[in-house]
């Protein structure tokens, strides 16, 4: 029983970090119709300049926390304008192009700045961990779980309780309609990027002093992040957390149980079922009911 | 202006002829070259700048003491980018130079295995560094190893843990590629000669998130020693630090990986009173320690054998050049197989006929993250 528990809050932990990186695809997808592929980048980008305004530059970690997370919003603005705007009237496939070379571009960029060494950020507790019982709960994996479910709180009371929240899902729902009705389309996908950019940056900072901090993080966590998307169903929020949770119990419980070196294997199984099965995911709509 | 036929033949036979010419003249250049395969970007990106250090060492020192065959000695880079394809990629732009006159191939014994094939089409001399025993074994006559195989890290490990530790119940852990395999397979053959049994042989994939399972099934597994085969140091730091949390304490042997700069970094305390089988320990010879001192000139940290293999394989290929008074492979290859007794950073090179240069470890222990040398175990070679 204590394996299991410890396994399953593992699980939860690893879960929570996929869910808040997929969190950024699914906003980005709800408002312009397309996948971000360099989503995972976002994360990868915010652990480095955590890295050099509390570690190399010496800050205090809140402020260099605040610090990094207005970088990441100036970095989604500019994304924005960048990778997406100049592509808005062309089909999906020309943007999603457009974000795989920005994936590449930022990688390459940060590589070419910083170099290759992977770096240790600390966390947010001096100590490591704590036992509750018989399970020993990481406090880095404590605090994701909860910014996690805060998070996903915090976006359904903006996203159903605010009027900029509303313009946002009119926006994702039928862009025309909702320009007729005099909110600034472009502006709200300014904010989506914006929004998607620092919550991939808030988990990208929230799981460096677990993974550390190098050039390749974003593209492994990204990569999980999207099956999760795809399994709760693209453009759902509640999708994305049960899709990314459930991803992270399931590779943790099937390399327990099953077997380690397939530890990835078991979580795109489920993916490639889902594709088969339920291509929708759980809780997403068909594209033709969307439409 | 009049065309005769002796001149339009003679026109003829020279333009036929100049490509040849100006190619061989090309490769007979003002220096002599050695490609080298490395990574520059990707996850290994970190330890392939730690390599080309050790290569320009090693490449200054030959250029001072005159080059090679009297000419300036050269090194072309090209990026494997991390992966198996790219590495063949990265060779194949190599090969295609005609004026390269022998290679460094990679520290990863999946991306040699990847290589290995064009290597033998290509037919220069390779120097490398992956420790898959099977490496050398591979019918490949090119191929020259400058760090001891997995052959003997599994029988050192095993041995010091049996024998000077005292623990006779062992959980492996080893990465599922090709070194990480080999290695492993190699220590739990070692076992029963030194009266220890295995009690788990746990493999897991690269750039794992998380060792949680890991951890748990080596501590369910009642060992009392903990061996181990990490390919990458971000793995081996995630997989130490939940070692530690999970209260796992048992004595811990790993492979030289366990000893690398970037894995001291990251698994920081983590990792002390860990022992490690090392190819290069600073303070096991002369040789070791004037590399070291080099090294902090130019790095101001602290060598690992991701540098001292380069800066092995260039002094080597150099010399044997020079020995061979030619680049022609045939003669160099000859040379490289006649060298005795060289005592480079990583140990002395005796190569045996499969190419095999070193043929024992260094032990070291890591105290607060101090790696200090314990002992040099050596196996006596059967040289061709």
């Amino acid at each position: 029983m204590d394996l299991v528990l410890q396994l399953l809050f593992t699980g939860i932990g690893i879960g929570s970090v996929y869910a808040l990186v997929a969190l950024g695809f699914v906003l980005i997808f709800r408002a312009t119709n397309v996948v971000n592929f360099a989503q995972g980048e976002f994360s990868m980008v915010a652990a480095f300049l955590m890295v050099v305004f509390s570690v190399k530059i010496g800050l205090p970690y809140w402020v260099a926390f605040v610090i990094a997370l207005i970088c990441m919003a100036g970095l989604g603005a500019v994304f924005n304008l960048a990778v997406y705007y100049p592509l808005r009237h062309r089909t999906y496939l020309p943007v999603i192009i457009s974000t795989i070379g920005a994936s590449i571009f930022m990688a390459n960029t940060t590589l070419a700045i910083h170099g290759p060494e992977p770096e240790v950020l600390s966390g947010w507790f001096d100590t490591p961990g704590f036992m509750l019982g018989p399970v020993y709960l990481d406090n880095q994996y404590v605090l994701i779980i909860v910014v996690t479910a805060l998070l996903v709180a915090l976006q359904y009371w903006f996203f159903e309780h605010t009027l900029l929240g509303k313009k946002l899902q009119a926006t994702s729902q039928d862009k025309e309609m909702a320009s007729l009705l005099g909110i600034p389309v472009a502006l709200m996908i300014m904010i989506t990027f914006v929004y998607s950019a620092v919550i991939g940056g808030i988990a990208g900072i929230l799981v460096a002093p677990v993974l550390f901090v190098s050039i390749g993080m974003g593209a492994t966590i990204a990569l999980k992040a999207f099956a999760a998307t795809i399994i709760g169903g693209f453009g759902d929020v509640t999708g994305a957390i049960i899709g990314g949770l459930a991803l992270g119990v399931i590779e943790t419980f099937g390399a327990a149980y099953i077997s380690v070196p397939y530890k990835d294997g078991f979580a795109f199984l489920v993916l490639i079922a889902f594709l088969i099965f339920r291509p929708q995911g759980i809780f997403g709509e068909r594209v033709a009911e969307k439409a | 202006m009049h065309l005769t036929r002796r001149g339009f033949t003679t026109a003829l036979a020279g333009s036929i002829a100049a490509p040849a010419v100006i190619r061989t003249a090309y490769a007979q250049g003002a220096t002599v070259k050695l490609g080298m395969v490395v990574p520059m970007t990707g996850a290994a990106a970190e330890s392939g700048s730690f390599a080309q250090t050790g290569a320009k060492i090693a490449l200054e020192q030959v250029n001072k003491a005159g080059g090679v065959l009297g000419k300036p000695l050269e090194l072309v880079f090209e990026d494997d980018q991390t992966t198996n394809p790219g590495a063949v990629l990265a060779f194949s732009k190599l090969a295609s130079q005609p004026d390269i006159v022998a290679f460094l191939g990679s520290i990863r014994s999946t991306q040699m295995h990847a290589m290995a094939p064009d290597m033998l089409k290509v037919g220069k001399p390779v120097g490398f560094g992956g420790t898959d025993p099977n490496l050398t074994k591979l019918g490949n006559p090119w191929l020259f190893r400058f760090r001891p195989n997995d052959s003997y890290s599994g029988k050192v490990i095993a041995q010091f843990g049996a024998k000077e530790l005292g623990k006779k119940k062992w959980a492996i852990v080893h990465s599922t590629d090709a070194f990480g395999t080999a290695g492993g397979k190699a220590l739990a053959e070692a076992l029963p000669d030194n009266g220890a049994t295995l009690a788990l042989d746990q493999g897991y994939a690269n750039q794992s998130q998380d060792f949680t399972p890991v951890v748990l099934a080596v501590r369910q597994s009642g060992a009392d020693i903990l061996g181990t085969y990490f390919t990458f140091e971000t793995d081996l730091g995630i997989f130490a630090r939940q070692l530690r949390q999970l209260g796992v304490n048992i004595p811990w042997v790993g492979s030289p990986s366990i000893v690398n700069v970037s894995a001291l970094k990251l698994a920081g305390p983590a990792l002390y009173n860990t022992y490690g089988v090392a190819d290069y320990a600073e303070d096991s010879s002369p040789a070791s320690k004037a590399f070291g001192t080099a090294y902090r000139d130019v790095r101001k940290v602290a060598p690992d054998n991701q540098s001292s293999w380069t800066f092995d394989a260039v002094t080597c290929l150099a010399m044997a050049m020079n020995k061979a008074g030619s680049t022609e492979p045939n003669k160099v290859r000859e040379a490289m197989l006649a060298i005795r007794s060289h005592k480079g950073a990583e140990g002395e090179y005796n190569f045996d006929k499969n190419g095999d240069g070193l043929h024992g470890y260094n032990i070291v222990k890591n105290d607060k993250g101090e790696i200090k040398f314990d002992k040099r175990i050596d196996f006596t070679p059967q040289l061709g």
